[in-house]
């Protein structure tokens, strides 16, 4: 590419903003991970300059902080001011709301960062039993309601503090920006849900003996399970977590008398003893999933007077890493990728049960990511057998059946329909249908059914699909069903979707997905009325054939995406095709 | 076999580390440049470290001053951290860098340059005894 800076006008560098006056220089941006040279006109400002990398990089603009010979440029400077020329580079730093060095997120690293280490942010604690996962970074609003999402957020639900591998740096990554982003965290925590469940210090007990991990070390501990039986404690610890300020001093306060606690003589051993005794094991089993345990439970076991925060030394396991040994029983609800769980709060000393609060609630709201975990809970079916076969979400989804109030509430408070009056009415109406279906062996198989899960997803990106190219067509698919597929079972009398609005396509999708989450209820529900898609698709499938294409696989696939609409499935299966 | 050290004169030292620091040598965690661009002497130099992962100083952005004295580089220069910072071997109320406490500047060569310092000083960042420091809040300088 050219390398001198005279001017080029016929700079095939398409990203240039701003017609240059003057010469085009080419600066290097470069971050800890990444270099791009971006070609910019000398005398631009640093906010044009920004603009063309928050385009390079894919970070948003005030993400961005530009350093250069060891300065920070400000917007309002011009790259000349500083002496920025052709040839030489300056520093970036995305700030994803928590990280410098680079928006991504370390996921390597994780756990450690959730520990003391991590700055200010309130580290609510660990992932306790119920997470349910933590919205992942600011939950997008534009994100269409995935289908998922109608099972009254089960997927969310599945947060239940289960991880597998796959989860864990997503998981890593939503704890990070969730802890960064206190106002998420005060969301959370007015969640009536997430209130109710951690006032509840039984039902934190319940959840965290569930664990068997912790069954295991109880025993080796006796005291960890003095702790958990101290109801003053949980409570302290619940309020803690409840409250992020207070979390926080205690944390500091706590690191500061641990530190004191080292230069005792002998006291450092005594720490280390402390951390390879009872620390390890915990970790393995937070390693495992719901990391709950915590520090303090060694603080309580050596003190025993009030928790002192065992610091540990080193950097603690990363109890979202890639789980030494999966633990089936437990694994399933980890998924959640994205809408789960929470962070890994590391149990910290201020917070024994090493909540989440994020996780607590949010999983079950956070719909960003819902689809890498549909990816995920196909991958590994056995992920969505463990969570649904998880006693707390049993106990948990029957009371939120029983409780229709209470999960509307939730719903409603998914960060995702917030900003989306209409579907909040419509997932209200939905509401009792939802309940059921969650109730509904039937559906529940389907969700342990990887295929039916990669089906669903499909026919998710398919009316995505769908939307964005042919967003007329949707209103015509909206009423009396789609074509191709069955209305099996009877459509729940309070069929939204009577009109298509005209408040635009979203809305219509939105109905579009009610109409087919009713279907699905009355198809699991009715049991036998489903049709296989071949059965449905077949005069579509035919005519593919007809006209040449003769994988029947990709052609059923194709149909089933794109909801039995011949045009789109053969543009699916051309865009597919190696070329 | 005796290896001559050229003795390279202190300006051109200091250009040749501007021109690095200007390209940008490194991994890019540290920066550092002239205060003043017109300052012929090449003293005033500003430096950036930033936090390294895994830290308390995670995340953030801290500002330095480096003065290349006359006699640099066979003096050590003497940093001075302008970004409030918890860490041990500065200065808690004006941030300086106490050259006694921070091993490259205790034992100078004259082959250590500013971003090695810059460098060291990150290192030290994540060192056990400085990473799980608490941190005054984002973004205060000290006042000198």
């Amino acid at each position: 590419m050219a390398d001198q800076g005279a001017a080029d006008p016929g700079n095939n560098n398409n990203n240039k903003p701003e017609a240059s006056e003057g010469t085009i220089i080419k600066v290097t941006v470069k971050t800890p991970k990444d270099k791009e040279e971006i070609a910019i006109a000398e005398d631009a400002s640093v906010t044009q300059f920004k603009e063309e990398i928050s385009r390079r990089f894919k970070a948003k603009q005030d993400q961005l902080v530009l350093i250069f010979a060891g300065k920070i440029l400000k917007d309002g400077d011009s790259l000349s001011q500083h002496g920025i020329k052709d040839g030489l580079t300056v520093h970036l730093v995305i700030k994803t709301a928590h990280k410098a060095a680079d928006g991504g997120s370390t996921s390597a690293s994780s756990s450690t960062s959730t520990q003391a280490g991590s700055t200010s942010t309130s580290n609510p604690g660990t992932n306790p039993s119920t997470t349910t996962g933590s919205t992942g970074s600011a939950p997008p609003p534009t994100q269409t309601p995935n289908i998922l999402t109608g099972f009254g957020d089960l997927g969310g639900l599945a947060g239940l503090g289960m991880g597998s591998a796959n989860f864990m740096e997503l998981q890593q990554q939503m704890q990070r920006q969730l802890m960064s982003n206190p106002e998420m965290l005060s969301q959370i925590m007015e969640n009536p849900l997430v209130q109710n469940m951690m006032s509840n210090p039984d039902l934190m007990r319940q959840m965290i003996m569930a664990n068997p991990q912790m069954q295991q070390l109880m025993e080796r501990n006796p005291e960890i399970s003095h702790m958990l039986n101290n109801p003053e404690l949980m409570r302290q610890t619940m309020e803690l977590a409840r409250n992020p300020a207070m979390m926080q001093e205690m944390m500091r306060n706590q690191d500061r008398a641990l530190s004191n606690l080292e230069s005792i003589p002998g006291g450092y051993n005594a720490l280390r003893r402390m951390y390879t005794d009872i620390q390890e094991p915990m970790f393995s089993a937070a390693r495992e999933q719901v990391s709950v345990r915590n520090t303090s439970l060694h603080s309580y076991s050596e003190s025993g007077a009030q928790p002192s925060r065992t610091e540990n030394r080193e950097p603690l396991p990363n109890p979202w890493g890639p789980p030494t040994s999966s633990n089936p029983s437990e694994s399933g609800g980890g998924s959640t990728g994205s809408s789960s769980t929470t962070a890994g709060t590391t149990p910290s000393v201020s917070n024994p049960l090493g909540i989440n609060p994020g996780s607590l609630g949010n999983g079950m709201f956070n719909s960003p990511g819902m689809q890498s975990l549909l990816q995920q809970i196909s991958e590994n079916p056995q992920l969505m057998q463990n969570m649904l076969s998880a006693p707390y979400m049993r106990s948990m989804m029957q009371s939120l059946a029983q409780n229709p109030e209470l999960a509307s509430q939730v719903l409603m408070n998914n960060p995702l329909f917030a900003g989306n009056q209409q579907l909040q009415e419509q997932f209200r109406a939905q509401l009792p249908i939802f309940l059921q279906q969650m109730q509904n062996p039937e559906a529940l198989s389907v969700m342990t059914n990887p295929r039916a899960m990669q089906a669903l997803m499909q026919i998710q990106q398919g009316l995505q699909t769908l939307q964005t190219e042919a967003p007329g067509l949707m209103p015509s698919l909206m009423p009396g069903g789609i074509p191709g597929i069955p209305t099996g079972g009877a459509m729940p009398t309070e069929n939204p979707a009577s009109s298509p609005s005209s408040a635009g396509t979203n809305i219509a999708q939105q109905q579009l997905m009610h109409q087919m989450l009713q279907m699905f209820a009355g198809g699991g529900g009715g049991g036998g009325s489903t049709q296989t898609p071949e059965v449905r698709f077949q005069s579509q499938l035919d005519q593919l054939n007809a006209m040449g294409f003769i994988n029947r696989e990709a052609n059923l696939q194709a149909l089933i995406a794109t909801g039995g609409d011949i045009n789109a499935a053969i543009e699916r299966l051309l865009g597919s095709q190696p070329s | 076999l005796a290896i001559s050290r050229v003795k390279v004169p202190r300006n051109f030292r200091l250009l040749e580390e501007l021109e690095e620091g200007q390209k940008g040598e490194g991994d890019g965690t540290v920066s550092w440049g002239l205060e003043d661009d017109e300052d012929m002497t090449l003293t005033r130099w500003t430096g950036m470290i930033i936090g390294p992962a895994r830290t308390n100083y995670e995340n953030r952005i801290y500002s330095l001053k480096v003065e290349c004295g006359p006699r640099y580089p066979e003096t050590a220069p003497t940093v001075r951290f302008v970004t409030k910072i918890s860490m041990n071997g500065i200065n808690n109320s004006n941030g300086t860098v106490d050259s006694r406490s921070i091993p490259i500047l205790a034992k100078w060569q004259n082959s250590y340059t500013i971003k090695i310092v810059l460098q060291e000083l990150r290192r030290l960042m994540m060192s056990k005894e400085n990473m799980k420091l608490p941190q005054p809040p984002e973004g205060q300088t000290y006042s000198t």
